[in-house]
């Protein structure tokens, strides 16, 4: 009892819900969209968000923000595409990619956990930074002469209609949530997004941990951009740009709550999941993609304004229940 | 003018004077076009928007929040003007008016969401940002022309709210810029909304109890901004002569930069209109001066303004460490503390 109890209070299943009702009602509108290849192109086409998403939960488990992913993910694959293009060995290459990706962590966690900078100033500033080194990798040209070997990897699939990328993000992800959950260091996470100071006169390393999150966050975005080089075949100076947008409104909608402290990785791939079907599902609602931000508005700002409420009407409850308790233990001494 | 850099904030906007002139000597000294007055006054109208919407981010960053919808309501704004003028034949100044009023209600939808509801102010003005570019897109294809070409032709004088030059050089958007720092300046700084503005960024609960409205102002802080952010929509449509939707396009960074150089806390209850409108046009002159002066591509700007933003910030958490400070205290034992 206590199993069901606890499964249905876990946020992330709420979001489930949400996917596999939002997957129904496009259904009921357009039956033609209930197939499985249909299905399977909703999560196939989820898997960069996914692994964004996933990393940017760690900097918000932790209570601060990362929005530099979006260019640290078109970074990455600028530098990868123009390798692996110019003939490089790819192991190298995505070597030199995740490097990318540690390094702007540390850079982003140095200042963040150790300067004390607020996060999303600091990491404002680093995207801009990456963003005009994108520019300068690119330059005016796209990386666009990938060879075949490399974007073909997309298109294969290993589980069903799941595409190879996806299933290795599900594994990455599945694999991160029993870190996060099942050893003392994952825990680290949570418990300093919920309570910086008291992780602190615990014993936990709270600088460390914020640092290691961005570093986690970095290697995401990076391995992400891996994997739009060899999605999309294409890098312009513009590739990654609102990802970090994305992947934070993808945490969100996984039930991860902002001010840190709350949440699973598995809530930030549903997240992800749900991002990234919008357009996709609007196609066979029979709207035009311009539809795509205005709704993911929509849906954003509704699920945090109805869980900023609900939270506050669980706070006042319980501060009710606090102060009928006492109000009954002092009349039941005043009548002893 | 001595007595504005009195104050709290003295030493940092002595500091960015120094910055501008700094700017003035190198950019000036790298390529004397730099220096044509005209030349300059002309090239604002690149930067113009930054300043003004900064201006006011200012006061939503003084209460605590931030907000990063700005950029995506100048498109909307942009684009509300141009189908309202165009395919719904209203007057152009009617249009402008009525593109003014849905800017304003998309403040007051965040800012009531934020103020009320208690959400982030950070995530909030996330979903804002993609509902209203959203919306201006919805708009925009409600128009008989292609998103993409922009609705252009407008009449000579809306127009002429750029072409306009105030005793022959100073032209109308510089006008506007400085009448609204020196309005904000003086709500913020020179009334009793201005210091319920500090008083609710430094303690919320504290200014709730001594009888402030906490919630209203901090939603009229968010409205303002989007008035703002519509005037400059306003101003970059009538300078680039059509509507688009996504004319707002990256503002946010440059915006925020501008804020925290000013000397703006994020964390609420510190800032001056000053200090933001000083910095804000220290990088709108960076942003003329680096392609002029250096040859650099306008795409490469976001490197060093992003370079900007974080040495600002990292210099600033460095002066304010305890151990720093206790050296800086040992080095200058007569002096008074820089104000930071």
């Amino acid at each position: 009892m206590s199993v069901i109890k606890k499964v249905l209070k876990a946020r992330e299943v709420s979001s489930f819900c949400f996917l596999v009702a939002l997957f129904l009602i496009v259904g009921v509108i357009n039956p033609s969209f209930l197939k499985a290849e249909n299905v399977t192109a909703c999560f196939n086409t989820s898997v960069v968000y996914t692994l964004i998403a996933v990393g940017m939960a760690f900097a918000i488990f932790t209570g601060e923000i990362d929005v530099s992913v979006g260019s640290n993910l078109g970074f990455v694959a600028a530098v990868v595409g123009t390798m692996i293009q110019n003939g490089q060995n790819w192991f190298l290459a995505f070597g030199v990619g995740l490097v990318i990706g540690v390094i702007v962590g540390l850079i982003n966690g140095w200042g963040v956990a150790v300067m004390k900078v607020p996060s999303l100033i600091f990491t404002l500033g680093t995207n801009g930074i990456l963003r005009g080194l994108m520019y300068l990798t690119v330059g005016v040209q796209q990386v666009n002469q990938l060879p075949k070997s490399f974007k073909d990897i997309s298109s294969m699939t290993l589980i069903g209609n799941f595409s190879i990328y996806y299933c290795c993000a599900v594994l990455l992800t599945v694999i991160i949530h029993f870190l996060l959950t099942r050893t003392r260091k994952g825990r680290y996470f949570i418990a300093v997004g919920d309570n910086a100071g008291g992780a602190d006169l615990v014993g936990i390393p709270a600088t460390a941990t914020k640092i290691w999150a961005y570093v986690i966050c970095g290697v995401m975005a990076a391995l992400g951009g891996i994997i739009f080089a060899s999605r999309i075949g294409i890098v312009t100076s513009l590739s990654g740009n609102g990802y970090e947008m994305k992947a934070v409104a993808a945490c969100v909608l996984g039930g991860i709550s902002l001010s840190g402290g709350v949440g699973t990785v598995i809530g930030a791939a549903i997240g992800a999941v749900i991002m990234a079907s919008i357009s996709y599902l609007l196609v066979f609602m029979g709207f035009s993609s311009n539809y795509d931000n205005a709704i993911t508005g929509v849906i954003l700002m509704t699920i945090v304004v109805a869980d900023a409420l609900l939270q506050k009407r669980a706070a006042v409850k319980n501060r009710r229940a606090r102060l009928a308790a006492r109000t009954e233990k002092v009349t039941k001494e005043a009548a002893e | 003018m001595k007595k504005l850099f009195k104050g709290p904030n003295a030493g940092w906007n002595s500091f960015l004077v120094l910055l501008l002139v700094l700017e003035f000597v190198v950019f000036g000294s790298a390529n004397p076009k730099f220096l044509r007055i005209p030349l300059l006054m002309t090239a604002s109208n690149d930067f113009i928007s930054i300043c003004i919407i900064s201006i006011f981010v200012t006061m939503v960053m003084i209460t605590g929040g931030i907000d990063i919808q700005v950029s995506s309501i100048v498109g909307l704004t942009s684009i509300i003007i141009g189908v309202a003028w165009q395919d719904f034949g209203l007057n152009i100044w009617a249009a402008v008016a009525l593109a003014v009023f849905c800017a304003a209600l998309c403040g007051a939808l965040s800012g009531f969401f934020v103020a009320y509801c208690g959400v982030q102010a950070m995530v909030v003005t996330l979903g804002g940002s993609f509902l209203y570019s959203g919306l201006a897109l919805l708009v925009s294809s409600l128009s008989s022309t292609e998103a993409y070409k922009g609705i252009s032709g407008f009449p000579d004088a809306f127009k002429a709210i750029s072409k306009t030059k105030v005793f022959g050089v100073i032209p109308m958007q510089i006008i506007i810029f400085l009448a609204l720092a020196v309005i904000a300046w003086f709500l913020l700084h020179r009334t009793k909304y201005g210091r319920k503005i500090y008083l609710v960024g430094v303690n919320q609960t504290a200014a709730e109890y001594s009888g402030i409205n906490s919630r209203l102002i901090i939603m009229s802080t968010y409205i303002l901004a989007a008035v703002s952010a519509a005037v400059a929509g306003v101003v970059m449509t009538a300078y680039l002569g059509t509507s688009k939707s996504d004319i707002g396009g990256n503002l946010t960074m440059n915006i925020i930069t501008a804020c925290v150089l000013g000397g703006t806390l994020s964390t609420g209850g510190k800032g001056s209109i000053l200090g933001t409108a000083l910095a804000s046009i220290a990088i709108g002159l960076l942003r003329f001066g680096m392609p002029l002066c250096f040859k650099i591509n306008t795409q490469y700007l976001d490197i060093p303004i992003g370079v900007l933003l974080v040495v600002v910030v990292v210099g600033r958490a460095l002066v304010n460490m305890p151990s720093v400070q206790a050296k800086l205290g040992k080095l200058r034992p007569n002096k008074e503390k820089a104000g930071s």
